[in-house]
This record gives structure tokens, sequence and C-alpha cells, in this order.
């Protein structure tokens, strides 16, 4: 049994936004609850009211249109994961998925729920965040476009307002010359939290295949925080890819992440897989374009 | 506003009953509709014990607002075969000696039927796949894979 609370389940989006605009300061949202509820039963967070979404179906998607991908807060991993709109160019999808949870969580969980809770545990977050994507945010008043990175400003926290609910993320369409990969570690492959996790999203140009743009992500980049490692990014722009180039981003890495210690793992710990990570979400990529590289 | 009318169908039967905001699925299953057969085990959704099937696919009842399953079908491992009558998987889990203590075994169960539903002839990293999310602290996997490999050999015989 969980401790009380109510729920208030919306009747249609008008309902649900007006029932915000009038209550926010005293609700909680509840997607599918794979993370909510788990945390409600570690007493984690003790809510009096919960507002439903698990109803709103329009809220599942993933669409492409004008080069933009958009994917609906209540689309669930599995979802996103067979959607015939990403094909093999976002099999990044498929290595988040299949390190992400067992059936009876990827069919559930959202990737709405996913972005809001913005904590380290959030695998899509890193992924999101080297494709560059919004959030679109929905209130009573009116509609508000955010780009991710701002959106996150802290452990479980974001600048969502309590009476707007997350609608969509976009991102633009990944060109044929970039592929993205993602790399966790964990004590175990199914229903892990991360120690660590790494995406990386690299560009190579068509004519030298230098690197034309690269994007890497993790999910403890300062403390606890997913975040982009944009100094290693820089490094790396416009270089070849060759063995002395990586190890100079493996330097810079490491001296740009702040990592942390706790109870899953040590500082030290992370500081040594951190690189392994990155070398192999990079090799990923490079596979993924056709391309190797002597590592 | 704290107690709610939900109507869903568990094991092809209609219910309609009145719930309380906090209760699970897995409450409302075990307590109210007497299937006990759904087990709770860790309750935050790391185990995969509780899993039931909501519409064609495998959840953990202990992370499922009852409220949230209204309008759903549900199926329980008390439909999966009958003592007379098992399932394929029951009859090759016993043959296989697949269950030791028998807690993780209704999740399993239920893991490995969506998986034969979706996929007659799964390869054995399909089927480490499909109950990944289930734990097992006695068997090991390796006599729960086996028998789940032969019942999808039997069920393609009939």
């Amino acid at each position: 049994m969980l401790r009380r609370f109510d729920v208030y389940v919306p009747e249609n989006l008008e309902d649900l936004l007006n029932y915000l605009n009038d209550h926010s300061s005293e609700v909680q949202l509840i997607a599918n609850g794979t993370d909510l509820i788990n945390r409600i039963q570690r007493r984690q967070v003790d809510p009096r009211v919960l507002v439903d979404l698990s109803g709103f179906s329009e809220f599942s998607y993933v669409r492409k249109n004008n080069g933009t991908i958009r994917i609906g807060a209540l689309t669930t991993i599995q979802d996103l994961i067979s959607s015939p709109v990403l094909g093999r160019r976002y099999d990044v999808f498929r290595d988040v998925a299949s390190r992400f949870g067992g059936p009876s969580i990827v069919n559930v969980a959202t990737v709405g729920g996913n972005i809001c809770a913005a904590s380290s545990s959030e695998d899509l977050i890193p992924v999101l965040l080297v494709l560059d994507a919004n959030v679109r945010v929905r209130s009573k008043r009116g509609e508000r476009v955010i780009r991710l990175e701002d959106f996150l400003i802290g452990k479980r926290q974001t600048t969502i307002l309590p009476n707007e609910i997350l609608v969509e993320t976009m991102f633009d369409e990944l060109d044929d010359q970039s592929s993205c990969a993602f790399e966790k570690i964990g004590m175990r492959n199914a229903l892990i939290i991360a120690f660590l996790n790494c995406c990386v999203n690299l560009k190579l140009s068509k004519e030298n295949k230098r690197i034309e743009e690269i994007k890497i992500a993790m999910n403890r980049v300062f403390g606890k925080i997913p975040s982009r490692a944009k100094k290693t990014e820089a490094e790396l722009r416009g270089k070849s890819l060759t063995r002395v180039q990586l190890e100079n981003a493996i330097t810079s890495l490491k001296k740009e992440l702040q990592l942390t210690s706790d109870f899953r793992a040590s500082k030290e710990y992370r500081q040594e897989v951190a690189p392994v990570l990155f070398k192999r979400a990079l090799i990923k990529c490079l596979e993924r374009l056709g391309e190797k590289i002597d590592v | 506003m704290s107690k709610h009318l939900l109507k869903f169908t568990v094991n092809g039967k209609d219910h309609a009953l009145v719930v309380e905001s906090h209760e699970r699925l897995l409450d409302v299953l075990r307590n109210r509709l007497g299937l006990k057969g759904t087990k709770e085990g860790c309750s935050t959704g790391d185990c995969g014990i509780c899993a039931v099937i909501m519409d064609g696919r495998l959840v953990n009842s202990c992370l499922v607002l009852a409220i949230q399953a209204r309008n759903k079908k549900i199926t329980t491992i008390e439909a999966i075969g009958t003592a007379e009558n098992p399932h394929p998987l029951q009859r090759q889990f016993i043959k296989f000696n697949a269950a030791q203590c028998g807690f993780c075994i209704p999740g399993m169960i239920l893991a490995s039927k969506v998986l034969l539903d979706n996929n007659p002839s799964p390869t054995d990293e399909e089927i480490k796949e499909a109950i990944r999310g289930t734990l097992c602290r006695c068997t090991g996997y390796q006599s729960i894979v086996r028998a789940v490999k032969a019942a999808a050999l039997e069920m393609k015989k009939r």
C-alpha cells in the first residue's frame, strides 16, 4: 500500500490546463508512474494530489515534418524504438532502450517523464542533449519552446512552471554524415541506474573525414546534472580523428568532468570509466558511418 | 475526489469497483479481486515479479495506480492455464524444473507469454531479453530459458 494521496483525473486537455491553473501550488503530475510511484514508495516524495496524465493518448506520437522530429511527451520508450519514423539512423534510441530497463519498464516509461524527472538516472536526457533538442510546454495561457539545455537547471529541477505541462520534445533530423551512439555502465544490464553514461553525436565532413561537428553529453559532467562536455567538443572540432587527437580529447574530457562520489560509484572509478565510455560511443558512431579508427 | 469508479476487464471479465486514489493495480488485483497469483516483490519496479499483461504489454502492477488501469484489459497468471490443463509454458516449466521457490514464476510466465505471443520462435538471446526485467534468485535462469524454448516448440507443433 502507498501512503494516502488524491488523484485528479482530468476530463480533457482544457480541464487539465484549467485545473493546473487553479491548483498549481499543491499538485504533482503523474504520467505512467515508473519514476514517481517508486519515489513515493521510497518516501522520497509525499504528494497530496496527483494529476493523472496517462489518459492523454494524443500526446503519444513520433512525427517527422520539414526536417524536424517531434516526440510527444507520453510516447513510451517502447513506442519510440518501434516507431517507423525513426529508422536505423536513430539506433541511438535502441542503444538506450536495451539498457534502460526490462520490458515492463520500457513499455510504460515515457519520454516526457524521463525529461521532467531531470536526474542523472534519466538515460534519454544525454541523447536529447546531443541532438540539441527543444521542449514545448503548454499552460492555459499558451505555449513556450525552451532549449532542453536551459530547461534542466539542477537535479530534479526544471524551468517548467507549476501550471504547465510538457507537450513534446523536438530536434532537427540527423543528416547522412552524422551518427549518434549511447553507452552506459551500471551494475546489471536491465533496470539499472547508470554509474555513468555517455552519448556522442558525430558529424564527419564529406571531403576529408575531419570532425565537422561533435556533441558529447554525459549524465554527470558537473555533479549530478546531465550536460554537455563543451570544452572537449571544441578540442575535437575540425580535427582528424587520429589516435593522438583522441588521447588529447580524453585528457580534456578528464579535466572537464567534475565527477562526484556517491553510493553507486566513487569519483575515482567514474574518472577511470568515463574515457572508456566516450571511446566506445565514438567508435560506435564511426561504425555507424561506415568508418574505422585505430584505437 | 479520493474515490474513483474503476471500470476495467480482468481475465476477460468486466469489473466496476470503487477504488481509492492511492491504491495500486497490484492492491486491487490481490485485495479486491482476490487474485493472489500476482505477487508483490520489491514494490519499486526493480524485480518484475508483480508483472501483469495490460492491453497486450507487460507492466509492473506495483507501478500502476489502480485508476490508471481504467478501460484497460488486464491478464493475470490466473488466466494462463489451469491445474488440469496447463499452458505449454507451465507444462515446460514443470518439466524442466524451472521453478524452485516459485515466487517469481507468475511474472516469469507472463513475461514469457508476451514474448511468445509476439515471437513464436525466439532465440535464447531473445528469451533472455524478454525476461531480463524479472528477477529469479534461485534457478539461475538456465532451466527457465530451456523451458520457454520448449514451450515455443510445443506451441508450434499444435
